[in-house]
């Protein structure tokens, strides 16, 4: 998604997705077979995002944000909501804002303090738990619905199949930030709604691409092998066609938690997200916003750079994983 | 052709009555008693009731919905609860704003086109690393981040440097033909919101202009034009540029019928009166028919730009047909 006023990860590159998905699909579903010398596809795919730089740069970011994450969500209850930060993200410290704007960046405050004198860096490090958090359990949800409702649709067919289909058209012609904020409103604002809201409104994009896969995959002869077996539907959807179709699957997580990353700021941008005394990067630009028209750019700079740069991380190394198992892109 | 109208028409029906339904739902279950909002604190219990009468507000769901549904069929989009005003009429004041702002970040990220076949063209040069990795890094700014930025550089510090004011920090001006900026000062209200939004679609248009380029000079038919001999330049031009920018050209389509449906969050920072705005301030006030006409309303818009956009993409690219 590209900017966050419509969803990119839901948007088709070019209208005619079913096609252009399924070309894809059987292309990726060939490729193996086609490949020369035996290679499992993901040191494959591992050997040509190795050359993507910005892709590896994005995974660097990514485990780092990682890291932090977990660091923060564990510390979170063992501290009593402190986290493991270098100053207590929620003491007041006055001598620290002693006109009530804060205190530029300093070498024991190095992204300075806001204007009740609390440490910028401790809240926006605290802060990485709702954004790790929301990233995670967000898109765990609409992927968990898309898979189920995904296979369903393709390996099924018929009327089923156009139920779901036309469910997921409803959802994709939805405007996205207003579908999450009259969500917000009806669950009340607070981090786990925003989950709630943001994982409900992502299973579509998962089915429809999950369905375009088994659709190119489910009349391929290693399916037809094993119904012919007497393998169970189930057991072909998920032991068969499933593992063969997720590389696209793979792409979309990455883009989709960027994305759910930058709803969830936009919603506590907004007021409706996260409340306080959680901390969470888009709370603290709107909380800040203005003091940075009264000259403090540190509060509201901060934050908003770290967001940019996770955001990147994710939308940098989506796109290398996606060259990196696009069979056309091969040499 | 025509069945294929015909069927995505039909399709496009059924999800505008799925969205219209969706939406009332969530109206119908956010918490708090509109009724009750709209007679005030010290309402009594007769008031209360007497405008939930009024507005209909006492019948069961089904026929609340067959109630609106039957009105927009003959164009009538209902009240708005607050304002003594028709939702519809609220949609025609605030639509010129975000047309214009909609078409003039779509002509800014238009720029993304030439950047992104200049990237392909070199391939690895370090101009095209450099976009590239630009790209990417402001493709990941949110829009409300790069607006609040745009506003406190351009609308404040740049005005306290030079000691004149350029760009206002929030507002729309007013329009001649609807959508023409009819001052000076109400074309520099659009710049800040306009580029805000235009610079982030700028990257992600010529990111993928980049990626559709490099798959077309690859591809078999413009192997056999160089094979033939033919200057690269006509390769490039001739050959390659219609099928690398079309599939780009939809994105923008795509991008504009998204954006005239209102962009909450630019309209929202640059407090730009407009679609975004009209329905972020309704869902505020549970200004319930404001919100249903104004989804509504931006879902037409995006559901038909992406039907005319199939629509102008197979007239353009032969080798799309349209039957599925």
């Amino acid at each position: 998604m590209a900017s966050d006023e419509h969803d990119r990860g839901r948007e088709p590159v070019t209208g005619l997705t079913e096609v252009e998905g399924a070309a894809a699909g059987a292309a990726v579903a060939a490729a193996p077979a086609a490949a020369p010398k035996v290679l499992s596809p993901w040191s494959d795919t591992w050997r040509r995002l190795k050359k993507n730089k910005l892709a590896l740069i994005g995974l660097g970011i990514i485990a780092v944000f990682i890291v932090v994450g977990i660091v923060q969500v564990i510390a979170y209850p063992l501290t009593d909501g402190r986290g493991l930060t270098p100053y207590d993200p929620n003491a007041e410290n006055y001598s620290l804002s002693p006109t009530g704007h804060g205190s530029s960046p300093s070498l024991s405050h190095p992204m300075g303090t806001d204007y009740l004198g609390r440490d910028i860096l401790s809240r926006a490090l605290v802060a990485t738990r709702i954004s790790l958090l929301v990233g995670v359990i967000a898109v765990a949800i609409g992927l968990i619905i898309g898979l189920i409702l995904g296979p369903i649709s393709g390996y099924y067919g018929g009327f089923v199949d156009t139920v779901i289909m036309r469910l997921a058209d409803i959802f994709f012609a939805y405007p996205y930030i207003l579908f999450v904020l009259l969500i917000m409103t009806v669950l009340g604002p607070g981090f786990v709604n925003v989950f709630l809201a943001i994982g409900i409104l992502g299973w579509a994009s998962f089915a429809r691409i999950v369905r375009g896969q088994v659709l190119s995959v489910k009349s391929m002869e290693y399916v037809e092998a094993a119904r012919a077996q007497g393998a169970s539907d189930l057991r072909i959807i998920f032991r068969h066609v499933l593992p063969n179709s997720m590389a696209p699957v793979y792409v979309t997580i990455a883009m989709s938690v960027g994305g759910a990353i930058v709803t969830e700021a936009a919603m506590s941008f907004l007021g409706i997200g996260v409340q306080p005394p959680n901390a969470s990067w888009g709370k603290m630009i709107s909380d800040y916003l203005n003091y940075l028209f009264a000259g403090s750019w540190w509060m509201v700079l901060f934050p908003s750079v770290l967001l940019t740069v996770t955001v990147f991380g994710f939308i940098s190394f989506g796109n290398g994983l996606r060259d990196a198992t696009d069979p056309r892109l091969k040499e | 052709m025509l069945t294929y109208i015909v069927r995505r028409l039909l399709q496009l029906f059924i999800v505008l009555f799925g969205v219209s339904i969706i939406t009332f739902v969530m109206l119908y279950v956010i918490p708090g008693d509109p009724a009750r909002m709209l007679a005030g604190k010290n309402a009594t219990e007769e008031k209360i009731q007497e405008i939930r009468v009024q507005k209909g507000l006492d019948k069961p769901i089904y026929i609340q919905y067959g109630k609106w549904l039957g009105g927009v069929l003959q164009g009538d989009l209902g009240e708005s609860y607050y304002l003594q005003q028709s939702v519809g009429s609220m949609i025609v004041e605030n639509a010129p704003n975000t047309i214009q702002l909609a078409l003039a970040a779509v002509l800014i990220e238009l720029l993304g086109v030439p950047l992104g076949i200049y990237s392909a063209l070199r391939q690895y040069s370090f101009w095209d690393t450099t976009l590239t990795t630009a790209a990417l890094i402001v493709w990941g700014i949110p829009v409300f981040v790069l607006g609040v930025f745009m506003q406190w550089f351009f609308g404040l510090k740049l005005d306290q440097w030079l000691g004149v004011d350029i760009f206002p920090l929030t507002g729309a001006g007013d329009n001649v033909l609807w959508v023409i900026p009819a001052s000076w000062e109400s074309l520099m209200s659009l710049v800040l919101p306009a580029v805000t939004l235009g610079v982030i679609e700028v990257a992600y248009i010529s990111y993928m202009q980049r990626a559709s380029m490099l798959e077309v000079i690859r591809s078999d038919y413009i192997r056999t034009a160089r094979a033939k001999g033919l200057a690269e330049r006509k390769v490039v031009g001739k050959h390659a540029l219609k099928n690398a920018v079309i599939p780009v050209m939809t994105i923008a389509g795509i991008d504009l019928g998204a954006l005239l449906g209102g962009a909450i969050l630019t309209e929202t920072v640059f407090a730009r009166p407009g679609i975004g705005l009209m329905i972020y301030e309704a869902i505020g006030r549970r200004d319930a028919p404001v919100i249903a006409g104004g989804v509504l309303f931006a879902t037409v818009v995006y559901v038909f730009a992406n039907l005319f956009v199939d629509l102008g993409y197979a007239a353009v690219d032969p080798r799309i047909r349209l039957e599925e």
